[in-house]
């Protein structure tokens, strides 16, 4: 944290466009110490100023890549930190009693402005707690792998995913099992997911994306990771998961879905710009067969929605819930007011 | 025994009778199967494995020109018989003409004394001499030469990684041409063991495809062959037959279309055995079962699917389709000359064939769009209806197609999009499968690996470790009954379940 480094979140933006910085954690944990950063140089008075600093990068984050959800929700996140301390320092907000909680009006709350001795320290703290949810939210998810897998399981997954290879990893320490893995075209990285699978002694079979509704008859599990959960329980997934979660609920194998908790966004599949078309160039290539390209749409989109009903379980770093609880941890997560910046 | 006397081709000269090597087109099909997966510009009406690494090859010329030739028989073949149903193919016309007058005596005589020839020839040659024959230029499109009575040997090479066996598939793995070192190939006729060439290779891909050039292969036994003294030549065709099936089975299993025709073929042939007519009316008959049977079931067939799911096509539609199917080829291409839509090609990776639909369906002026399979879901959102071909349709109404095919119908379900399986009824089959395990098929593992979009080589061709990742790569899935609104046949708009009650009634019918 030299001080010649301006305070600006475009180079985090620049480095996630340039696909440099591509795993969800790296991102979570350089936008933690940005935030960090915000609260500790800039120049706010009271909590309504810090918010406001805060919310301010998130529009632009969200303007700038309006497909990305991590930085945004922790962002978010932090918003609700600072509710939570400053609510606790004016011993407001304490313990919410089911009646509190059905009774409170909306309107005794929202005034931030006061100024509060110690705010700082106590949100540096809270802070400081939260970054170490972040960086042990693999290992978490990962150490409850031995409660979903048991022995001689065929395990399906799709990709490739960090928590996942760490899940699997983990559970190969106890337990011999197969995994399967659907190559993901048109990246292809299902197959350095085989790889690394592999070098760590698990029986690593590689499948090409059409067969995976021939396979998915002997699966037991399907395991995936996830690129951001909506609201609603619903998956923002790579392309072709649907299919895999369609082929599983066809043979009734539990699909599983390993998140961490700043994939959880308080968003709707309508409520945003939900996909984009990459470049067609992977999927055929220019010299193919004269003019055709030319000719042609070539179609290459980069993500998938899944609905809730496909799912059965999410598995955070609290252990697993249904689709049907994200609504509530979503209210844990972020305070209302902020769903809509 | 019987090669001997089962090869007098009866318009050939001697000196091209090939000596008892390699003849030059099995020398040009060895090496089509030594370079691997051939790259070749495509035909017309076979479907072809689209080049993979590049589009046309001029290195590849030489091989394509030949499997031009043979493959220009299979289109020949219908042609002529919807010009005049008896003739067989012109090379033979004309010989009937010339041998018109000769009593049939005259002409087994002659044919004797041909073979006999041959033989002296074939001595004068050194056994295993592999030099070229002289072969004249190609306007003969398919000159037979005989089988040889020595026993072919030749060599491949090992497939560079020997296979290695995935445990959940352990029982779809068997021994077949590609993965034995040499291979004796015994009273083989030789357009067989160039078309099994073409199977192992998958050169010729695609049920209807395949069992048109076995058709015309065997077309060209039937021809070609003599029935060896005291005996008969049903019988003696029959075994000679079998004995050429067999070596067609180690180079690819038989698509269900081709064991159906075979069968055919068979009743006709046993039925035959009971009249007594000379061996060349019989040869004329077996010839017109087979040039009847294509024109029936394969191409009649077709014209009549393509004309019942044209009434269903209506302007401004867009239809998926997935990989390529010949009959889904000529559905649109017809369609398109009445009535505008747009189709969305899928394509499955393995065989890569969604490339070649899309070539064919885009230079006959179709607009088109092309995704890989794990857009499906994208590309669902936005169909009207999605027609799919068939390997075949089996008793218990599942449909058995190209591996990807359960996928999109799987997709199109959930979207609750129209799913129209085309098929031919002579790709129904008794078999029962509920899974796509049980039986199946297994490509190349190795084609997997190949991506020719990515920049990098895919990190499985470079490990390690001590327990390697395997790759699978199944050519069919197993579509259950309930995906599919419904089976375009050539008898009419069915339900899957109806294939039994076809089965049934198809007997009769012939």
């Amino acid at each position: 944290m030299s001080e010649a480094v301006p305070i600006d979140f475009s180079y985090i933006i620049d480095e996630i466009r340039s696909g440099t910085l591509s795993q969800s954690n790296e991102v979570a944990l350089k936008t933690e110490e940005f935030v960090e950063r915000i609260i500790a140089e800039k120049d706010w008075k009271n909590a309504q100023e810090l918010m406001n600093l805060i919310k301010a990068e998130i529009k632009l984050i969200s303007e700038a890549l309006p497909l990305h959800t991590i930085s945004t929700n922790i962002l978010r996140h932090v918003l609700n930190i600072i509710r939570e301390e400053y609510d606790i320092g004016f011993k407001s907000h304490v313990e919410q009693s089911l009646h509190q909680m059905m009774t409170s009006d909306s309107d005794a709350m929202g005034d931030y402005s006061k100024m509060l001795d110690g705010l700082k320290t106590s949100i540096i703290d809270h802070l400081s707690e939260y970054k170490t949810e972040l960086e042990t939210s693999i290992d978490n998810i990962a150490a409850q792998a031995t409660d979903h897998i048991y022995t001689n399981e065929i395990i399906l997954t799709f990709g490739q995913s960090n928590t996942v290879e760490q899940f699997l990893k983990a559970a190969s320490r106890t337990h011999s099992f197969q995994v399967i893995v659907a190559e993901n075209a048109p990246s292809y990285n299902g197959h350095s997911m085989a790889v690394s699978l592999a070098n760590h002694n698990i029986q690593t079979t590689v499948i090409s994306d059409t067969a995976i509704f021939s396979v998915m008859s002997r699966v037991n599990k399907v395991i995936i990771g996830v690129h951001s959960v909506m609201a609603n329980g619903a998956l923002k997934t790579a392309c072709g998961v649907h299919a895999v979660a369609l082929a599983a609920k066809h043979y009734s194998v539990p699909v599983m879905v390993l998140t961490h908790l700043y994939k959880l966004s308080p968003t709707y599949v309508s409520s945003y710009s939900f996909d984009a078309c990459s470049s067609p160039a992977s999927v055929l290539p220019y010299s193919f067969a004269g003019d055709i390209v030319s000719r042609t749409n070539i179609i290459n989109p980069m993500f998938d929605y899944v609905p809730p009903e496909l799912v059965t379980l999410f598995i955070t770093y609290q252990g697993g819930n249904a689709p049907s609880y994200i609504y509530r941890l979503l209210s844990e997560l972020y305070h209302p007011d902020d769903h809509e910046l | 025994m019987m090669k001997e006397n089962s090869t007098a081709p009866k318009n050939e000269k001697k000196e091209k009778v090939g000596a008892d090597g390699l003849t030059k087109k099995e020398r040009r099909a060895l090496k089509v199967a030594e370079k691997g997966a051939p790259d070749t510009p495509n035909v017309k009406d076979v479907k072809k494995q689209p080049a993979v690494q590049k589009p046309s090859n001029i290195s590849d010329a030489s091989v394509s020109k030949k499997e031009r030739r043979a493959l220009k028989v299979n289109q020949k073949a219908p042609n002529n018989i919807s010009a005049k149903p008896t003739e067989v193919t012109k090379e033979e016309s004309k010989e009937a003409d010339v041998n018109e007058g000769k009593s049939k005596a005259l002409l087994r005589a002659e044919r004797r004394e041909i073979q006999e020839k041959q033989r002296l020839a074939k001595l004068a040659a050194k056994e295993n001499s592999l030099k070229k024959d002289a072969e004249p230029s190609g306007d003969t499109k398919n000159k037979i030469k005989p089988v040889s009575r020595s026993p072919r040997k030749y060599k491949k090479e090992l497939p560079k990684e020997s296979q290695k066996k995935v445990r959940l598939f352990n029982h779809l793995y068997c021994e077949t041409l590609n993965n034995r070192g040499t291979c004796i190939i015994n009273n083989v006729h030789p357009t067989f063991i160039a078309l099994g060439e073409q199977y192992s290779s998958k050169t010729i891909i695609g049920s209807n495809a395949r069992c048109l050039a076995l058709l015309a292969a065997l077309k060209d036994l039937i021809r070609d062959f003599v029935t060896p003294p005291k005996q008969e030549l049903c019988r003696s065709l029959e075994s000679s037959l079998n004995e050429s099936v067999k070596h067609l089975q180690k180079c690819r299993k038989f698509a269900v279309s081709m064991n159906n025709a075979i069968r055919h073929f068979k009743v006709h042939l046993t039925q035959l055995n009971s009249t007594d007519l000379s061996d060349a009316d019989k040869k004329c008959k077996l010839q017109d079962v087979v040039d009847v049977y294509v024109s029936n079931e394969i191409f009649t067939a077709a014209t009549s699917i393509s004309d019942q799911v044209k009434a269903k096509i209506s302007n401004n539609d867009v239809i998926v389709t997935y990989g390529c199917s010949s009959l889904i080829k000529k559905i649109l291409i017809d369609s398109h000359q009445d009535k505008k839509f747009k189709v969305v090609v899928i394509e499955g990776r393995g065989l890569l064939e969604g490339r070649e639909m899309l070539r064919q369906l885009v230079n006959a002026g179709i607009d088109c769009s092309y995704c890989l399979i794990n857009s499906a879901t994208f590309v669902m959102n936005k169909a009207n209806k999605v027609l799919l071909g068939a390997h075949s349709l089996l008793a218990n109404g599942s449909v058995m197609a190209r591996n990807g095919s359960a996928q999109i119908a799987l997709i199109a379900h959930s979207h609750n999009k129209p799913v129209l399986v085309c098929c031919e009824t002579y790709k129904f089959c008794e078999r029962v499968q509920v899974d796509s395990i049980v039986y199946n098929e297994l490509g190349d593992p190795n084609k997997i690996l190949n991506i020719d979009t990515a920049e990098e080589e895919s990190p499985l061709r470079s490990v390690s470790s001590k327990t390697p990742p395997e790759s699978v790569n199944l050519m069919y899935d197993v579509t259950p009954p309930d995906f599919v609104t419904a089976v375009v046949t050539e008898l009419g708009f069915l339900p899957c379940t109806s294939v039994p009650v076809v089965l049934r009634i198809k007997p009769v019918k012939e």
